[in-house]
């Protein structure tokens, strides 16, 4: 949480970050290549690791650069599952319609407790509290309004594939839900990465160090905010219908506060805030532990919490920023003897 | 409806009312004094329970069990309150709060993952309750009992801070910490005392909560967020408005409960939270 990290990234400058997006991007365009796709465990796993890596993502823009806990990224992923379950199987039409709807609902919500946070100048554990509470009602809603949602044991959900493109590639449809994954991604992580070196990106960290400043000096606070909640909000809609297509079912504990929100707080305080790799990189680790761990069975939420517990105690950096840090040193060590002979040490 | 059906209702609805102004009190105090957020509190309630059930055959009588609950919780939080929050208690103000929610949060999925390998069941302390027939209104017994224990125990606590020494530097601490440090009051003293005792009265809430219906490890994050929402409504920093809206909510959610149904009924607790929230969002900063 110190702002080093952002000030050392605008110094780096766009170049650099963009040359870190295309690498990430090729990753992940690979990645199937490198596992038996057919095989349903292993192709889930792909498709998991987009699903978390977005909404980790997400959680990134408004949490880590506006300082917006929202503690309900597992009900807005479900309000944008069920919008478009339930709008397309009400009109009885391909929910590729309706998909959209997924992310006007969702980006709707962060609209209204974004703006009504700002306004109301809430703190952090204010907009906790509250997501939370949102997060808690529409839980119960998911579980107890049996006639939309099927109830606990849920409905299923398919639709959102491209049937052409399974046939004409004969490719298993899981791969097909990881490239549209892919491709979401993508948008997003370019249009992450046009915010952070914008106007945008300057204005989240003024407005992080001191908000009362930046109002002094002419940023717009609210409007700020509330683009940063409009804009993760839309993405983690649109993330809800994605993953339930993947895992071909809508359930009510598929979005809950601790099947959803708890992971993915975690990937990103491990990966590190406001890092582009960070949300990536946390996701990845905690997918590939949470596997390991499978083994272990009912363990692995112990394991987890104890993690959680770990992560904010002594490592709240994260990963990207601290072997940033070391690698930053060792460069810096090596320039240093280099150049010694050259030029002055600055520091002596 | 008949009038008696009403007052078996409002009954019911006060003793509920009475457990969650005791978590609500175990959330207040722990945030009023320290701005820390226990997201752990539900579990300490289960675990009075669990503990209480697992000793039962050996102790002989319910009560005693509950006692050992009790204590064990007592211990626990002790443990608690020297590791964790001591590391909380280092940093300051916005990075106080949110490092407290995490490491609080990350308590209580280690404890309910733990909780659950070993004790995966519902549990419940005995109690031998019946009805009471007072002109015609049968009342149960155990709502009679849960009043009662947590009449005396919030009444306590009331007198322990307006009446005590120890409960009036408790309260300079929630007003002032620097102004305390200068008045030679030792905050973290105050701090693991206060800990211990909002964990005591989550623990002792879990027990009653128990002779009335079974409580799971699912049921802790549950508790918890009943808790936080009484502690909000009532307005963070006030013991008589936490007991006020504990009391408020129970009989709000036993209506609901009674005329709507379940499900409605939570989503009405948490709308009221949401309200509270946004009309007076100072209140809880």
């Amino acid at each position: 949480m110190s702002d080093t990290t952002a000030h050392d990234e605008y110094a780096r400058g766009g170049a650099s970050e963009l040359k870190t997006v295309a690498v990430i991007l090729t990753f992940l365009a690979v990645l199937p290549f490198a596992f038996d796709m057919t095989v349903t465990y292993l192709a889930n796993l792909l498709v998991r690791l987009l699903v978390f890596a977005s909404l980790a993502l997400a959680l990134n823009i408004v949490f880590g650069h506006t300082n917006q806990l929202f503690l309900f990224v597992g009900a807005l992923a479900g309000m944008g599952a069920y919008s478009t379950a339930l709008l397309s199987d009400t009109v009885g039409v391909s929910p590729w319609l309706f998909y959209p709807a997924a992310g006007i609902v969702a980006g709707f919500i962060g609209l209204l407790v974004s703006y009504v946070a700002a306004r109301r100048r809430m703190t952090v554990i204010v907009i906790a509290i509250l997501t939370l509470s949102i997060q808690m009602a529409l839980s119960e809603i998911f579980v107890g309004a049996r006639d939309l949602t099927g109830g606990s044991t849920g409905t299923s959900f398919s639709g959102l594939e491209l049937p052409m493109v399974v046939e004409a590639l004969g490719v298993s449809g899981r791969l097909v839900t990881y490239y549209l994954l892919f491709v979401f991604l993508s948008v997003v992580l370019v249009g992450y990465w046009w915010m952070r070196n914008s106007k945008y990106g300057l204005a989240f960290t003024a407005i992080r160090q001191d908000e009362i400043a930046s109002e002094a000096a002419g940023i717009n606070v609210i409007r700020y905010k509330v683009v940063a909640g409009v804009v993760a909000a839309t993405i983690i809609g649109l993330v809800g219908p994605l993953y339930a297509q993947s895992e071909g079912y809508l359930l009510p504990t598929m979005f809950s506060f601790q099947s959803v929100d708890v992971i993915v707080l975690i990937m990103l305080v491990l990966g590190g805030m406001r890092t582009i790799v960070g949300p990536f990189l946390g996701a990845g680790v905690i997918i590939v532990i949470n596997e390991l761990l499978q083994d272990t069975g009912q363990w692995r939420t112990a394991v987890l919490g104890g993690l959680l517990i770990v992560l904010f105690v002594y490592f709240r950096e994260g990963i990207v920023p601290k072997t940033r840090a070391a690698w930053d040193s060792d460069r810096v060590q090596s320039l240093r003897s280099r150049d010694s002979d050259t030029d002055s040490d600055p520091e002596t | 409806m008949a009038i008696s059906t009403l007052l078996e209702i409002t009954i019911d609805g006060f003793a509920r009312g009475m457990l969650y102004a005791l978590l609500g009190a175990g959330i207040t105090l722990v945030f009023g004094l320290g701005s820390v957020l226990n997201l752990a509190l539900g579990v300490f309630a289960v675990i009075a329970v669990i503990a209480g059930v697992v000793v039962l055959p050996t102790v002989a009588h319910p009560l005693l069990a509950a006692l050992v609950g009790v204590a064990g919780v007592g211990v626990l939080s002790v443990v608690v309150d020297r590791t964790l929050l001591t590391s909380v208690y280092r940093s300051t103000g916005e990075e106080r709060v949110t490092l407290g929610i995490f490491t609080t949060l990350g308590l209580e999925i280690l404890l309910s993952g733990i909780l659950y390998v070993y004790y995966p069941q519902t549990y419940a302390i005995p109690f031998d309750g019946n009805l009471i027939n007072v002109a015609g209104i049968r009342i149960r017994s155990s709502s009679l009992f849960i009043i009662a224990v947590a009449g005396v125990l919030l009444l306590g606590l009331f007198l322990f801070l307006r009446r005590t020494y120890l409960g009036k530097a408790t309260r300079t601490v929630f007003q002032d910490e620097t102004g305390a440090l200068l008045c030679g009051i030792n905050p973290r003293k105050i701090r693991t005392l206060i800990f211990v005792l909002s964990a005591v009265l989550a623990a002792v809430a879990g027990i009653l909560w128990s002779i009335q219906s079974t409580l799971s490890v699912s049921s802790a994050f549950e508790i918890t967020i009943f808790g936080i929402i009484v502690s909000i409504v009532g307005g963070v920093r006030d013991i008589r408005g936490t007991v006020v809206a504990g009391i408020l909510l129970g009989f709000v959610v036993t209506y609901a409960n009674y005329y709507i149904g379940t499900y409605f009924s939570s989503v009405i607790l948490f709308s009221v939270a949401v309200a509270v929230l946004i009309a007076r969002p100072e209140e809880i900063s």
